[in-house]
């Protein structure tokens, strides 16, 4: 056997590791591009030569109409493959450590399974789960092992005995007061929860960094004028702001985005200012300035990569707050009515609590759980992520 | 910058925000097609009237043909001059609808904050205390449970137990009670916990995490070696320094807090506060108490903003003024 010779740090190739030309995307940006292209396309030929009428997919022999939130959504689930997921296959020894880390906190692995659920229903459950029909006949049929008193539902879908409607299978967690199966609305809400979750933080992430770490590195007035700003942002009560909104213009789920990721990026921006200024200190920064790198550079290589864990932990507790103001505005009966989110099932079946509590409580457990989901999450990641937290704790 | 000259400057900034506010409401409202010079165009035209005409007479009658510095500079001395107009669907002034609200409001608000504040760090410090122990972990299972938990839920599901099953309490707010009575206690009580529990999580987490950094320092060290009972080493060594870092996450929280729930609470529980005051009023399309009521809570957000950043540089007499 011949005797392998080690790498020896001359021999290096240094144009092979680092990509010095102003244009050189790396495979995660090809693969967004690879993906955004053929859907901005997608959406041009929406926009330019479908009729309002047609749905998007109709020529290829599917009744999909794409909406706006949903070129977002999908957008926003490129970037999170390839920006999110691809690296922890490209750098398999940093997420076998990540992971090591991680599986210590055992609700943490639950609340990312639960996550992992909610993410699956969420993308693949509309093909699977039809959307939920108003069938009045079939309203208030009790879930599955579970019974109702005979005079509440009109027609009993499963077997009455003792005057008392059974559950059955074919609806798992009953319908409401119109008929619309519980289960197949909590699957279709998992839908917006997630377009929620991903598009509010994309849009959140991308201001809230770029203000902080403008605002760290260029310092004086621009730093002054850009914090003052996020002050003036942060005082805006979000969810009054939003009801003015709704009340002059009327809204839907994509101005609910809108308006909720434009007012809340203050607090990840001032995260980011801090947070850059201190890997800014740090002496492999100085290493990189006096080696002539640019700022964006400096920006783009080195300080946003460090302040990347603490970001994503930062937006994993922003999410919940916004699947709660949305579950809030739809049991206010302010949301967007057309859309199955879980707050429209919470408040729809407010009114019959006394006697079909399983309408309130199924989509109220679901909300609740995915929110503690979120929050464990944040916490473990936190440790995870952040070495020197952990080191306090020991 | 002396702290004279650092509550001035504070203060011209508050003032300065609220402006900026007011000036991005009124943008909102002069951009958006005001209902009334609709429905004024509506009923001529089913009177078989000139529709245009309505809403242009409408317009006058409303002041809206001025230019738009002038309505500007009038929108800003009403707001100030607390001038806040005719609030329609109640048949009152807009500040008496919002006065009306706010004495239902205070009536669960003030023992919400009160045991909100108390409790919270309490029992934080106390967790920080005995960490990794059972009590620690209830208290933070409890903490998790208490922010995860959606208000309005929570809510229903009480008022379901409480009310509808062991008839406890009643299910709609009764406003004939006298504030200090037992009953109004009893009708309260369900409402406050759930904005207790709801509030307290996040304070207990915080005040956990930061005390446990002062468990082991130097000075808890030397407190101890002196025989400081543990009373007074956790009172005045761990809960002070806690204090500080608290208090800036503390007052905007429940400021978050009381704008969101108080709205959803109320809505839930039948109370007729200010937030059901702001709901009722969207649902009627009353504009100028839509209005009131926004700038109401804005104003107390602001308010809020400059109390917590003063009482912040009064408790850590380290913050120089000039780096905030």
């Amino acid at each position: 056997m011949t005797t392998q010779e080690p790498d020896r740090f001359d021999r290096v190739d240094w144009d092979e590791i680092s990509r010095s030309r102003w244009f050189d995307p790396s495979i995660n940006g090809v693969g967004v591009l690879a993906t955004a292209i053929p859907l901005l396309l997608v959406a041009l030929y929406d926009w330019l030569v479908l009729d309002e009428r047609t749905p998007t997919l109709d020529p290829v022999g599917l009744g999909w109409d794409v909406g706006t939130v949903d070129y977002l959504f999908l957008f926003t689930l490129s970037l999170f493959a390839f920006y999110i997921v691809l690296p922890l296959f490209q750098h398999p020894r940093r997420t076998r450590y990540y992971w090591r880390e991680f599986r210590r906190n055992r609700p943490a692995v639950v609340s990312l399974g639960w996550l992992g659920v909610v993410f699956v229903g969420g993308i693949l459950g509309p093909f699977l789960v039809s959307a939920p029909e108003q069938s009045i006949l079939t309203g208030y049929q009790p879930p599955v092992f579970l019974s109702i008193d005979e005079s509440y539902v009109s027609t009993c879908v499963g077997d009455i005995v003792g005057g008392r409607c059974q559950g059955t299978w074919r609806h798992p967690l009953g319908t409401t007061a119109g008929g619309k199966d519980v289960f197949a609305g909590i699957v279709h809400g998992m839908t917006i929860s997630m377009q929620i979750g991903f598009i509010t933080t994309t849009i959140v992430a991308s201001i809230g960094i770029a203000v902080g770490t403008v605002s760290a590195y260029a310092g004086g007035w621009v730093d002054e004028v850009l914090m003052r700003f996020v002050d003036v942002v942060l005082s805006f009560p979000t969810l009054l702001m939003f009801l003015l909104v709704l009340y002059i213009y009327g809204a839907g789920l994509g101005m609910f985005i809108l308006v909720f990721s434009a007012f809340a990026w203050g607090g990840t921006a001032r995260y980011v200012r801090s947070k850059s200024l201190s890997i800014a200190e740090a002496e492999f920064i100085k290493a990189n300035r006096i080696s002539g790198a640019s700022t964006y550079r400096v920006v783009r290589r080195h300080v946003a990569p460090n302040a990347a864990s603490s970001i994503i932990t930062q937006l994993t507790l922003l999410i919940p707050g916004f699947l709660l103001a949305e579950a809030q505005l739809a049991f206010l009966g302010l949301g967007d009515s057309a859309i199955p989110s879980w707050g429209q099932l919470i408040s729809a079946g407010r009114s019959d609590l006394s006697f079909a509590p399983w309408i309130v409580l199924a989509p109220g457990m679901v909300l609740f759980l995915t929110i503690l989901a979120f929050n464990f999450l944040g916490d473990a990641l936190l440790d995870a992520l952040n070495p020197e937290a952990e080191a306090e704790n020991a | 910058m002396g702290f004279g000259r650092y509550v001035v400057a504070r203060t011209l900034w508050a003032a300065a925000v609220s402006l900026i506010i007011t000036t991005i409401t009124f943008l909102l409202l002069a951009a958006a097609p005001n209902p009334q010079v609709q429905e004024a165009a509506t009923q001529a035209a089913l009177q078989g009237g000139d529709p245009a005409e309505a809403a242009e007479r409408a317009r006058e009658l409303r002041g809206l043909d001025e230019p738009l510095y002038v309505r500007y500079a009038d929108f800003v001395r009403g707001v100030y001059t607390l001038d806040w107009g005719w609030a329609e669907s109640r048949s009152q002034p807009v500040t008496e609808a919002l006065a009306q609200g706010l004495y239902y409001t205070a009536q669960y608000s003030v023992p919400w904050t009160i045991l909100t504040v108390l409790i919270g760090p309490l029992v934080g410090v106390y967790s920080a205390a005995n960490m990794y122990s059972w009590k620690d972990h209830a208290a933070t299972g409890f903490a998790f449970f208490g922010y995860a938990i959606p208000n309005f839920f929570f809510g229903i599901i009480l008022l379901l137990i409480f009310g509808v099953w062991l008839e406890a309490i009643p299910i709609v707010y009764n406003t004939d009670v006298p504030v200090f009575s037992v009953r109004n206690a009893v009708q309260l009580a369900v409402p406050v916990f759930v904005l207790v529990t709801g509030s307290i999580g996040a304070i207990m987490r915080v005040s956990r995490n930061e005390s446990a950094e002062f468990q082991n320092a130097d000075f808890m060290k030397t407190a101890k070696a002196k025989g400081v009972s543990p009373l007074r080493a956790y009172a005045y060594h761990v809960m002070r320094p806690t204090l500080v870092p608290l208090s800036t996450t503390l007052v905007g929280q429940l400021l978050a807090l009381f704008l969101g729930s108080s709205l959803l609470v109320e809505v839930v529980f039948g109370i007729p506060g200010i937030g059901r005051v702001t709901y009722d009023a969207l649902i009627a399309q009353d504009t100028n108490l839509v209005l009131g009521s926004t700038l109401a809570f804005t104003f107390v957000a602001v308010v809020g903003n400059l109390l917590e950043d003063i009482v912040f540089t009064v408790l850590d007499p380290r913050i120089s003024y000039d780096d905030r």
